[in-house]
């Protein structure tokens, strides 16, 4: 079943004649359970396109269908109860509340969703203790590490078992080995957890742990590349391979 | 001139981080020209003959004040430069000389500067006009607004106002000389550590706090049953005493406060109070020092407005008590009544006499205390317009005006209610204490009281003091004080001594006119009332600045929170919901304890001095007033804050259009 489908998706900055077309008819979907990385220059829509589908900018046309509603349709004052109902963030500065300790951050999602107090302290125990950040949870972010943060940000992500996970470049803060750490917790999240998610990279290390990648280019879906039954070695030079046709993302790859 | 092109850009653009500190700067100047063209207007100051009492009043608190917002000046000014160090930082970089961004920010201030001033003479030239207003009516003078502008004023205004704010532009040119690049443009990403404090030194804090506050209670309450000058003593140091513990309330509540919250988890555990708890403790551990300090001057604003008003009106509504009687002689030796013939006469010819008595104070003996005939008393009440008592041979009554001898008057007669004088037996009953105003420190009997007697008692008494009471056709004048006087001194006078008596070495004289005193007192009333006011307007207009900055300094580590919770599903609504709920708790927070001291400043002042005063409901209605202009004064501030603050904070980052 798709649970994501966005149909002749288009959003335009400025009037003509300086009219910047950063997505210009994006047609794609996303089946539960999938792992999808959105891969493309800098500059060609991957942010536009992840804001459009969180709700948090408008498209210019086109419909996103999110489990079968368009999300374009939904009245403003619903806009953000959908959000918290139906999605999960995940950025590179891992948008920690600083005034909060690690397990606070992660109970905020659960308040804000209404959660009845007396379920909400089983519910942070677990998921921090799949994602390995028990011990941290007292804590406030500054000190904790960046790998901690952002698997704390994953937490709150998921605590609500959302439709789907947005991330955007969420290892783009990190050092290799946290990013590792990072992108296997998000793979243990989709595998395990059944989470949905789409993840925006220009990095190709980070594309392969995604079981399809779509490419965009100058607002369109250029390319799409499955993961199959292939390794994560055979994947990740499928990718290289991509990219280096797309050009101007070679300079990213580590 | 590029800079001052560049300087004025600046003031435009940020104009939304200048907008409290102008209309501060802005409002300072005007309160200050206000007072000061009022103090020094030859109009207002030639209206009583001690009048001058409200020009060096207001004077004397100007530099106070200036001195105040000085200090505060030099807050925002650190405020400002924080808000924009990335920019000055960017100019460096671009290769600007440190002593060109200097000026720059020199400029841009000596305009916005120069622009408060400006506003402040012409908005404080109108104001004084409103204040002479004011002033006329409590005179009861016919009063038409006209503005007053005094060049004088003006100069003084300027004086301070350059003062106060040349510390602030030093203090501002030290802070980017010292300020090295590298810390300019990071400071932003350290990150903001939350504490907890420990429960130790809450505890002992605590305790501190109370025996602050119980000392000082201690200190008042026996402050004000002295009578001497040590009074002052134990009034300053109680009140000393209180204002430390509101301020080390204040260093500890707000952590009491969200350590308690914080451990009840269910209650925390629902909808955004957990944010909004994060965000008042972030604010809380930040501001520090600062919330302690602002709550101390708010309550010496509130209560120094609150004495203003209260001890102003007191003094209205008791002159009646003061000056009964429209003119008044009182002699402390045994002259005879003929004396006074001549003094009759001569104020008969200012004002028509419709009415004289001229009576002793006899000396009651081993009492220690004066005594009046009945008859004499009767007149005194006739001329009072109070209707006449009547006594039995065998008795006396006792007239007592001032009510705090009321209690040891009563337990006396109840211990023995007979009293012996010149062979006479003579009793009484508490029903016989009578209360009506007569004036008892020097014109019907100087200790607050007196015992009125039987005539054929008093006549064997010993008449060591004389009094003369007139009352006039037209009320007399306030120049009739000074024009007897002089006339009693000039050597025309002379009275003649009772038989076998002598006159005393230092026999005194002491002249009451009811015109004099009520206008004299008037401007008691408006030095005291108008001085309070004017300083604790500045006091909360300050502690306010500093709240405004305080809350607008976190905007731009806020905006990225309220982007957070955004994303996380809080709608804008809910989140201006929740940013008056900050706001609201960090405005009303150090409003709390002084609004409880202002309760007990209305209690207790009600309990002492609320049957002095003869006006009922006087302090109560006082303390209503200063709480009601308080919050006026407190909204506007919250509510600019808060249009600044919410417009930025909830601004939305991503693009939609
Ligand atoms: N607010 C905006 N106004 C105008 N152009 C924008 C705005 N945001 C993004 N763009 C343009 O849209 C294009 C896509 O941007 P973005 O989605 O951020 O790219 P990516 O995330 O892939 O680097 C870019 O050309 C960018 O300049
Ligand atoms: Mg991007």
């Amino acid at each position: 079943m798709s649970i994501l489908q966005t149909i002749d998706l288009k959003k335009y900055y400025g009037t003509e004649p300086n009219i910047t077309r950063a997505l210009d008819g994006v047609n794609f979907s996303v089946e539960q359970g999938e792992f999808v990385g959105i891969m493309g220059a800098s500059g060609s829509g991957k942010t536009t396109l992840l804001n459009c589908i969180s709700t948090i900018d408008t498209a210019t046309s086109g419909h996103i269908n999110l489990n079968g509603k368009d999300i374009l349709e939904i009245k403003e004052k619903e806009i953000a109860r959908f959000r918290r109902e139906n999605l999960g963030f995940i950025f590179q500065d891992f948008n920690l509340l600083d005034t909060l300790t690690i397990y606070e951050n992660i109970a905020l999602a659960l308040t804000i969703n209404k959660q009845s107090a007396n379920q909400i302290d089983g519910k942070v125990q677990d998921i921090a203790g799949q994602l390995a950040i028990r011990d941290v949870l007292a804590k406030y972010p500054y000190q904790v590490s960046g790998g901690q943060k952002q698997r704390c940000a994953c937490a709150r992500a998921i605590i609500n078992q959302p439709q789907l996970i947005l991330a955007d470049e969420p290892t783009g803060a990190l050092d290799s080995n946290s990013s590792r750490n990072l992108l296997e917790t998000m793979q243990d999240m989709n595998r395990r957890m059944g989470a949905t998610i789409l993840m925006v990279t220009h990095d190709a290390v980070s594309a392969s742990y995604a079981s399809r990648i779509l490419f965009l280019k100058d607002g369109q879906i250029y390319k799409e590349l499955l993961k199959g039954k292939h390794d994560n070695r055979h994947f990740f030079n499928q990718i290289l391979d991509i990219m280096a046709e797309l050009g101007g993302v070679q300079d990213d790859v580590r | 001139m590029m800079y001052a092109k560049l300087a004025l850009r600046n003031v435009k653009r940020s104009a939304k981080d200048y907008a409290i500190y102008f209309a501060t700067l802005s409002l300072t100047a005007t309160l200050l020209c206000a007072f000061l063209s009022l103090g020094f207007s030859s109009d207002i100051i030639g209206m009583t003959e001690n009048m001058s009492m409200l020009t060096s009043g207001i004077l004397a608190l100007s530099v106070l004040v200036a001195l105040i917002a000085s200090f505060v000046i030099r807050y925002a000014v650190r405020f400002m430069l924080g808000q924009r160090k990335r920019e000055f930082a960017t100019y460096e970089i671009l290769g600007m000389e440190l002593r060109s961004i200097q000026r720059l920010f020199l400029i841009e201030n000596i305009l916005i500067g120069a622009g408060a001033f400006l506003i402040g003479i012409v908005l404080g030239s109108g104001l004084s006009g409103l204040l002479a207003i004011f002033v006329k009516s409590i005179f009861h003078t016919p009063h038409n607004y006209s503005v007053y502008f005094s060049l004088k004023a003006v100069l003084v205004t300027m004086l301070l106002f350059a003062l106060m704010y040349g510390s602030g532009l030093i203090q501002a040119a030290k802070i980017i000389r010292r300020k090295k690049i590298i810390e300019l443009l990071y400071d932003e990403k350290k990150n903001e550590k939350v504490k907890d404090k420990s429960i130790i030194r809450l505890v002992v804090s605590g305790v501190c706090t109370i025996l602050e506050i119980t000392a000082g209670v201690l200190l008042l309450v026996n402050g004000l049953k002295i009578q001497t000058n040590v009074a002052m003593l134990f009034l300053g140091g109680g009140a000393g005493l209180l204002l430390l513990a509101v301020y080390s309330i204040y260093r500890n509540l707000p952590f009491l406060l969200i350590g308690s919250v914080h451990r009840k988890k269910n209650y925390l555990l629902h909808g955004e109070r957990l944010f909004l708890m994060g965000q008042l403790k972030q604010r809380f551990n930040s501001v520090g020092k600062t919330l302690a300090v602002i709550a101390t001057l708010l309550t010496v604003s509130l209560l120094t407005m609150f004495a203003g008003l209260t001890m102003g009106a007191g003094y209205e509504a008791n002159m009646e008590a003061y000056y009964p009687y429209d003119f008044g002689v009182a002699v402390d030796a045994p002259l005879t009544k003929e004396s006074f013939d001549d003094v009759i006469s001569f104020v008969d010819t200012q004002s028509t006499v419709e009415d004289s008595l001229t009576y002793y104070l006899y000396s009651a003996g081993t009492y220690g205390v004066e005594a009046l005939s009945i008859s004499d008393y009767n007149h005194l009440r006739y001329i009072l317009g109070l209707e006449p008592k009547t006594l039995r041979q065998d008795r006396f009554l006792i007239h007592c005006d001032t009510w705090i001898y009321m209690e040891p008057i009563k337990s006396a007669l109840s211990e023995s209610a007979t009293i012996e004088l010149a062979g006479y037996k003579l009793q009484s009953s508490s029903e016989e204490i009578f209360t009506e105003p007569m004036e008892q420190y020097q014109m019907a009997g100087t200790k607050g009281y007196v015992i009125v007697v039987p005539d054929e008692v008093a006549s064997q008494l010993p008449a060591e003091k004389i009094r003369l009471v007139c009352k006039l056709k037209d009320g007399g004048t306030p120049a009739l004080k000074n024009d007897a006087r002089t006339n009693l001194n000039s050597g025309k006078w002379k009275p003649t001594v009772q038989p076998g008596m002598e006159i005393p070495e230092h026999a005194t004289l002491g002249i009451t006119v009811k015109a004099w005193g009520i206008a004299n007192s008037l401007t008691g009333y408006t030095t005291i009332s108008f001085c309070g006011l004017y300083l604790s307007i500045v006091f909360i207009i300050l502690s306010c600045t500093i709240l405004a900055f305080e809350q607008l300094s976190r905007m731009e580590t806020n905006r990225k929170h309220f982007q957070v919770i955004y994303r996380l599903g809080v709608d804008r609504q809910q989140q201006k919901r929740l940013i008056v709920q900050e706001l609201s708790g960090f405005f009303v927070l150090p409003l709390i304890v002084p609004s409880i001291f202002l309760l007990f400043a209305t209690i207790g002042f009600h309990k002492f001095f609320g049957e002095a005063i003869l006006q009922a409901n006087l302090i109560p209605l006082n303390a209503g007033i200063t709480l009601l202009i308080f919050l006026v004064v407190y909204s506007v501030y919250f509510c600019a804050t808060y249009f600044i603050y919410s417009r930025t904070v909830t601004a939305e980052s991503h693009n939609s259009h």
